[in-house]
This record gives structure tokens, sequence and C-alpha cells, in this order.
């Protein structure tokens, strides 16, 4: 780290936080022109945020202090996150070695206060929701290490700004096939992690069908604010990781690194909206062999590295 | 050291004033609590001065000493040890009346006695003599409540597997002092260090003794069992000390062997995973909070047979960097389990203590009737899911890189950076599992009516808070923490260490620290612009949303065996359930694969092999002299033989 203010990571981080809640409105808005609708306006999620915030709260008799403190610590952890990733391509502001560990133990974080949140209400749908929402995590967080683990053996790197930087540039060439299984590893591993098709449906009407919908169903005006904010930070996250792996950016101008990325994330919410278009959601059975399937990608980048 | 002496005499004094004043409960109580706190203080408090100031460890031929590696044991046993033995009057207070309770506390302080003999000891016989003590005290307190007879079953079970584990150290010391010709570790040293032991007989031996007593699959058959019959404290104790003396073992094995082959790495690493997935996975199965509880123990020992086998590896491939960073992550996770599963036992203590029941599904909404209690379980839970900003993350962390680490090596080491996916699942279904315990247990609404009252008053609850302030002190400052542990496992390492390694790590511990600030500040900030935003507002109370269903109960909450269900149907017989599926019903029982398919066999063999020897039995005189009579003429001949 240098000592003068880091102006691109800053500029990056304060753009990516603005743009996200456009993403979730990029993929509907893809989803309903393939599926012949006009759909929603692309910028619907901020007006939903802002009436939401405006809004009152009713809480549950049930509920304790940690129902309250679920949204709240959820937002915090993803917004802390989302400045170990070096989204300017190069540089993050809090990077260290083995960051990606605090990157997943910091989403971690939010997952369990969210599932602890859904278990306060004492609903069997929200308690339903919550153990959906660990199975799959249980799943996806292997398939994510191990595609960390590609990008380690990749470059040399313990650092995510060092994984996704300089070094990767070079790496390309030689492991190039290592590094496109490990992009499609972490594509799939978004899916999941964003609560989107073929892993759940964020559209469904009904409770017993849903995931991570069903975990919020109690949660009003702020709180649900809190809740809708945060997951769209967190899919622009994985998306600046799925990005960061296809076009690393490091050796470009910061100004034109940081545009690639605005660029790259509207590609990935379009194809987010295109896969939700040409398939169904997996039966919930069928969703640890997709992620493991994940992983078994990640796992075939690891013996090309490793032979 | 003599400082040490005189804490273990106060807690000696303190344990036998416990016994003998039994008729006067609140004086025992009293003199017990604060005598074993203060023996404890005062012995730990020698322990920290030694990993502070930096002592070299001279040569000393006394049967007993302290060195960094012993200090930093010390000061867990001590340190957890103070905690539980206030926690235990006030935990074994409702018992006087049908039990002897100052037997139970004399107990408790002959086995921390015990525990601090085995890390001090530089003698084998020292050491095994200390070793055996430990055994025995801590096999009479887990039958503690002995007329129920799960809880002898689980007492031999114990007693079993704990000989076991000490034949094998026998086997293992007899192995080395043959070519060392003396019982002191220093000739020991010096005996390896001439290539005059047989080194793979002793790595093996003591991984077999060691590991059965830390737990390590196959060898944890005797801890669920063991740590579900004892009362809370003595659970916490052996779960959150007991266990770590087979992990102390393993080290010192080590720094008196010198350089491991690299087989012996590989084998611990591998182990370890084992232990890590399959331990959080049957853990997950358990309905009964305290074999819930033991079950994450041996995941925990995984965790740390994962930084030590790199620890191991990076020793042999002589990787000084990779070596710090595995012994370093596994003495950090060692303390860091020792303070977050003693603290979740207390709680589990005091909560079965105010709900009459050890069965989670039985329970609900736990919070309302012990609030504190439930707050220091919440904190004990993040932290040994292992996430930021407290304890466990940081020692994940620093095994995280141990493992990543690995694959900047080059060669075949580069392999072991696979393990950290199994650690990332280890991860993720430990947090499975502690949204289950937490959020059935403490959150929701009551299951069943609530029978017990008892456990919310401050002897209860004060050392789980203690335990929890150490927890969030080490996640928010872990830089202070980090440059002991590392100079423990420079003394471990047969290899001179470059300058500045450990000094580098601990200035990235300084990052971990600025990201749990930066979280907390966040929390702090995102909370004021949510009060600032509902101040305004209006905030009602309703009902939890039932789909306009009206008569919801809580019997209809998601129970912990579903909320499991998934997950466990997802890994088929691994999964450590049996099904059984009847005309109206669906049971499904917590089983443990390895003492079901090998535990029982195996015991089962040797019972009726040992009733088959009864023939020789025959409780005739003749017969007896017979045998005497052959016994002699054949050690004649034997003599005969070997004479020059």
């Amino acid at each position: 780290m240098t000592n003068s203010i880091p102006v691109f990571p800053l500029l990056a981080l304060v753009i990516v936080l603005g743009l996200a809640p456009m993403l979730p409105g990029i993929a509907n808005r893809t989803k309903s022109l393939l599926t012949g609708r006009r759909g929603a306006p692309v910028l619907q999620l901020y007006w939903d945020l802002a009436k939401l915030w405006r809004k009152g709260v009713v809480y549950s008799r049930t509920t304790t202090l940690v129902f309250r403190l679920g949204p709240i610590v959820l937002l915090a952890a993803t917004l802390v996150a989302s400045t170990l990733l070096p989204l300017d391509g190069a540089t993050a502001l809090l990077g260290f070695p083995g960051d990606l560990v605090a990157f997943a133990g910091l989403l971690g974080l939010g997952r369990f206060l969210l599932v602890l949140a859904a278990m306060d209400t004492g609903s069997s749908f929200e308690g339903m929701g919550a153990s959906r929402e660990v199975t799959i995590a249980a799943f996806a967080e292997p398939a994510l290490f191990l595609c960390f683990t590609v990008l380690v053996l990749a470059t040399g790197q313990m650092e995510l700004a060092g994984m996704f930087g300089v070094p990767l540039v070079t790496a390309w060439p030689l492991a190039a096939p290592s590094l496109v299984l490990a992009a499609i590893g972490l594509f799939i591993v978004t899916l999941a992690e964003t609560c989107r098709v073929p892993v759940d449906d964020p559209l469904t009407h009904l409770e017993l069908t849903m995931i991570h919908e069903v975990m919020v169903l109690d949660h009003s005006g702020p709180d649900l604010a809190l809740i809708l904010y945060a997951g769209a930070v967190k899919m622009a996250l994985f998306g600046c990781l799925v990005i960061g792996v296809v076009a690393p950016r490091a050796h470009q101008p910061r100004a034109l690194a940081v545009a690639e990325l605005v660029l790259g994330l509207a590609l990935i919410a379009v194809a987010v909206g295109v896969v939700e278009s040409v398939m169904a959601r997996l039966r919930m059975n069928r969703v640890p062999q997709l992620l493991v399937a994940a992983s078994a990608l990640a796992g075939f980048a690891l013996i090309l590295l490793l032979r | 050291m003599s400082l040490l002496g005189a804490g273990l005499g106060s807690m000696l004094l303190a344990g036998i004033l416990a016994r003998v004043l039994e008729r006067r409960s609140d004086l025992a109580d009293r003199v017990y609590r604060w005598g074993m706190i203060a023996g404890c203080v005062v012995g730990a408090t020698s322990a920290a001065r030694l990993l502070a100031t930096d002592v070299p460890a001279g040569r000393s031929t006394a049967a007993y000493g302290l060195d960094a590696l012993s200090a930093w044991f010390v000061l867990i046993i001590l340190g957890v040890g103070a905690n539980i033995a206030g926690y235990g009057t006030g935990y074994l207070g409702r018992e006087r009346p049908s039990r002897r309770v100052g037997s139970a506390h004399l107990l408790l302080a002959v086995l921390l006695i015990a525990l601090v003999g085995v890390v001090t000891a530089r003698t084998i016989v020292a050491f095994l003599a200390a070793w055996e003590v430990m055994a025995i005290a801590a096999w009479l307190l887990v039958i503690f409540d002995r007329d129920r007879a799960e809880v002898r079953q689980a007492g031999l079970v114990y007693l079993v597997l704990t000989h076991l584990s000490t034949i094998a150290l026998f086997g293992m010391f007899a192995a080395w002092s043959g070519g060392a010709g003396s019982s002191s570790f220093a000739d020991l040293t010096a005996a390896a260090a001439e290539h005059r032991v047989p080194v793979a007989l002793i790595l093996g031996l003591g991984l077999v003794g060691f590991g059965i007593k830390a737990g390590v699959v196959p060898g944890h058959i005797w801890l669920p069992g063991a740590h579900a019959a004892a009362p809370s404290h003595i659970s916490a104790l052996l779960s959150g000390v007991m266990l770590k003396v087979g992990i102390y073992g393993l080290l010192r094995m080590l720094s008196l062997l010198g350089t491991p082959p690299a087989w012996w790495g590989w084998t611990v690493l591998i182990l370890g995973l084992v232990s890590a997935v399959l331990g959080v996975l049957w853990a997950l199965a358990q309905h009964d909070l305290k074999r819930l509880l033991a079950y994450h123990s041996v995941e925990n020992i995984g965790i740390i047979l994962l930084g030590l086998g790199v620890g191991a590896l990076g020793v042999s491939h002589h990787h000084p960097a990779l070596a710090l960073l595995g012994f370093t992550g596994a003495l950090l996770h060692t303390l860091n389990h020792s303070l977050f599963k003693s603290l979740l036992f207390l709680g589990a203590g005091a909560l079965i203590h105010a709900a009459g029941t050890r069965e989670i599904d039985r329970l609900g909404g736990v919070a309302r009737v012990v609030p504190r209690t439930a707050w220091a379980f919440f904190i004990g839970s993040i932290a040994i899911v292992g996430l930021p900003p407290l304890n466990g993350f940081v020692s994940e962390w620093v095994v995280f890189r141990a493992l990543l680490d690995t694959g900047g090596t080059g060669g075949t080491l580069r392999v072991a950076s696979v393990t950290a996916a199994g650690l990332a699942l280890t991860g993720a279904l430990a947090l499975a599992c502690f949204s289950k315990v937490h959020g059935v247990l403490f959150l929701g609404s009551p299951r069943s009516p609530v029978s017990g009252v008892y456990g919310g008053d401050n002897g209860l609850v004060a050392p789980q808070l203690v335990l929890a302030g150490f927890c969030i002190a080490i996640g928010l400052l872990p830089f202070l923490v980090i440059p002991a542990a590392a100079r423990v496992a420079i003394g471990v390492m047969p290899d001179s260490v470059p300058l500045g390694l450990a000094d580098a790590l601990t200035g990235t511990a300084t990052m971990v620290s600025l990201v749990a600030l930066v979280l907390l500040v966040l929390v702090g900030i995102v909370w004021g612009l949510r009060a600032a935003s509902v101040a305004s507002r209006q905030v009602r109370a309703g009902t939890t949303w039932g789909c306009a269903y009206p008569a919801v109960t809580g019997r209809m909450q998601h129970t912990a065996s579903s909320y499991a269900a998934s997950l466990i149907g997802a890994f088929g017989p691994l999964s450590g359930t049996n099904r059984v599926d009847g005309p109206l019903t669906l049971e499904v029982h917590a089983v443990d694969p390895v003492f079901d398919s090998i535990g029982r066999p195996v015991w089962t063999w040797l019972r009726r092999t040992a009733v088959g020897l009864r023939r020789f039995q025959s409780s005739r005189i003749f017969w007896y002299l017979l045998y005497v009579i052959t016994a002699l003429v054949g050690l004649l001949l034997y003599l005969w033989r070997v004479a020059p």
C-alpha cells in the first residue's frame, strides 16, 4: 500500500456500490425481453430501495435483537468484503496475504446472521429457507476455494490483488485451459451465491419453493432494503471475480480498467438473464450436484496445473 | 517454575479443603472457587511471563521443567481451568444432597495438576506417570453420574481407548529409550540426532497414542460418549484442554526427534482433513447438544492437524516459512479452540440446567430464559465457525495460508494446497451446524414446556463472559498473540528460521485487525442509518407470517433434524445416520460409523476371546502350579539358549 490516497480503487468501489442495484434489473430485463415481455425498468431496484427505506417496520413478537442485527451485519460484512477485491484491476483498499479467506469469511458472517434472523422468527417456512441456504453454501464454498486455489497455483500469489493482478496476465498464456475452467466454476458459484436460476428463482411466488426469498419473509421496511441492497452488492462482487479471471486488467490504464469492469458487470448480468431464460430451476436435490460439478471443473483445472 | 509450583500447590490445597469441608458447603465452595482461581492465575502468570520474555530453554536435568512449548500449553490448561473450576462450584451445587461433590472438586484439581505435569515433564517416567494420573482422574470424573448405564458404558469405552493410547506411548518410549539408554528427554534428543533410534516406529506409535488422546478419526470413538456423560464443566475441560495434550505430545515428539520424514507429514495432513470433514458432518446429525459439541472437537482437532501436517511437511522439505505458518496456525487454533469450545460447553451446561434436557429438538426460544448465556453462546458460535471478527477466524486464516502457501513451493508439496477446499467445506458445514444449534435452541419459540428455571445465576454466567471476552480480544487484536505463538513454533522446528518471518506474519495480522475494526465501524454506521430511518416511522409488533394460517404452534417450527436433513441426505452413507421408515413414522438416529463398524466388532471379539480364556482358570491349584512350573522351565530354556 502506498501512502497517497488510492484514487482508482476508491473510485471503482464507489462505482460498483452505486451501480450494483442495476445488475438484478439488467438480468430481469434480459429475461423479459427474451421471453417476449417488456418487463420492469432496469432501475426498478433503486425505486424499491428508496420506497422501502421510507416505510415503517413490523416485527414479529417472537423475534429478538438477533433479527434486527441480521440485515445490518449482512450489509456491513458485504461492504467490507468489497474493499478486499482489486476492483480497479490492480489494487485493493484493504489487501493482505490470505485476504481471500477474509473475503469468504465476511460473506459467511453475513449469511450466518441472516440465517439466524430467519430462525429467530420461529416460522417453519423461514427455517426451511435457512436450511436450504446453508446446504447450498456448503457446496458452493469448496467450489469457490478450489477456484481460488487454481488462481493461487497459476499466479503464485496469496493476495486477491495479486491473484487478479499482473501475475494473472502473465499466467494466461501458460495456463489458459485451467483459467477457463476456473472462470466457468466461478460463474456457477456466482449463480448459487446470488440465488439465481438454476439454483434459486428470485421471482417465485410460493413460499414452499423459495430459498433466499423465504428467509426474508418477515423483514420489512429499511431492514428489507438493507438485505436487497446487500444482495445486489454480492452479485456485483461475484461478477467482479468472474471478470477478474476472464479479463485481468492490471496492465491497462486504471480509468480504462474501471470502465471495462462496468461493462463486464453488465455483461455478467445479461448472461445471468440469458441462463434464466433458457433453463428451468433444478430440483433442490440436484443443486448440490451442480455445485459439485463446479468443484470438479476447478479440480480438473488444478490437475492441469499440478501436472 | 517455583511460581507455577506455588499455583499448583494452592490448587491441590483448595481441592483437599473442598473434600474435607464437605459438610459446610458454602464455605467449601468459596474456599475451592477462589483457591482454584488464585492458583490457576498464579501458574498461568508464570507461563505467560516466560512466553513474553523469551527465555531460552536451558538443558535441565530435573524431572519437570518449563520451556516455551510447555508454557503455551500451561497457559491454556490453567487459563481455561480457572473458569471451569469457578463454574464447577455453581454447577455441581445442586447435586450436593445426592453426591459427593467434594470428591469431584478434588479430582478436578488433581486432573489439572496432572495435565500441567504432562506438558512440563522432562523425563519418560515423569511424563508417563502424569499421563496415567490424568487418564484415571478424567475417567473418575466422566463417571461422576455413574448410576446411569450409558454413563458407565461411556466410561468403559474411554478407559479402554485411553489405555490403548498409553500402551502405544509405552511402546514409543521403549523403542526410543532403547537407543538412548536413558530416560531424560535431553538424552532422547541426543539419540535421535545421532540416528540411533527407529524413527518410523516412534512416529507411528506416537501418532497412534497421541492421536487417540486428541480424538483423531478413527481414534475419536471414546469422545462423544465421554463428553455427553460427564458433567458439563468436565466436558469443557476434556474438550477444551485434555484433547490438546495429544497435540502437545505430537509437537513435543517432533521437537525432540528433529526432522520427520515426509510421509509422516502427509499422514497427519490427511488424518486432519478426514477428521475435520467427518467430525463436522457427524456433528450435524446429532440431536444431543453435548454429543454435537463433542463431534465439533473432532473437527477442530482436524483443523489443528492440518496446520501441524503442513508444519511437519515444511520441516521435511526445508521450507521454514511454510513450517512456521503451519505450526503457528496449529498452536493458535489449539488456544482458540480451548477458549470457544469450553465457552460453548459451559453454555450448554447452563442451558441444560435451565431446560432440563439435552435434546435440541425439544427446546426453542431459550434466549428469553437465559439471555446472557444466549449471547455468550452466540459469540462462541461465531468463533467456532471461524468467521471474522473473532478468534476462530484468526487461526483458520493462518492455517488456510499455510495450506495455500504449499502451492508456491513446487514439487509434490503443491498437491497439499488442494486441502484448502476441504477446510472450506468444513467451515461451511460448521456454519450450517451452528446456525442450526443456535437458531433452534435459543431463537424462535419453545417447542415443549421448559422445566427448569436454574442456570442464569452469576456463578455460571461469569466464566462464560470471561471466555467470550478472550474470544473477542484475540479476534480484534491478533497481533498481540501471534508473536508468542510464532516463537513457540520456532522452538519446535529443528532448522533455524530466517529473521523477520514471524514479524511479517504479525504485520499481516494487523491487517486482519484492521478488517475487523472496519467491520465493527460499518456495523455501527449502518445501525445508525437504519435507526435514523426507523425513528420517524411506525414500528409495529405483529405475529410471524404463517401464510395466513392462524393456529401456529411452537411444535410446527423447523426442527434441528429437518434443518440438517437436506445436507445429511446429500452426503449419503458418510453422514452417520440411520433411517428407520415406519408405516406412519420416520426415525433418524445419529450413529458413529467408526464405532459401529470397527469399535463394536473388535470389542465383541475381545470379549469372546477373553471368555474362551476362562478355561485356563479352573480354580484347581494343581493346574496353577503346572502353569508356574511350565513358565519356569520355559524361562530357563530361554536363558540357556541366549547365555553366552
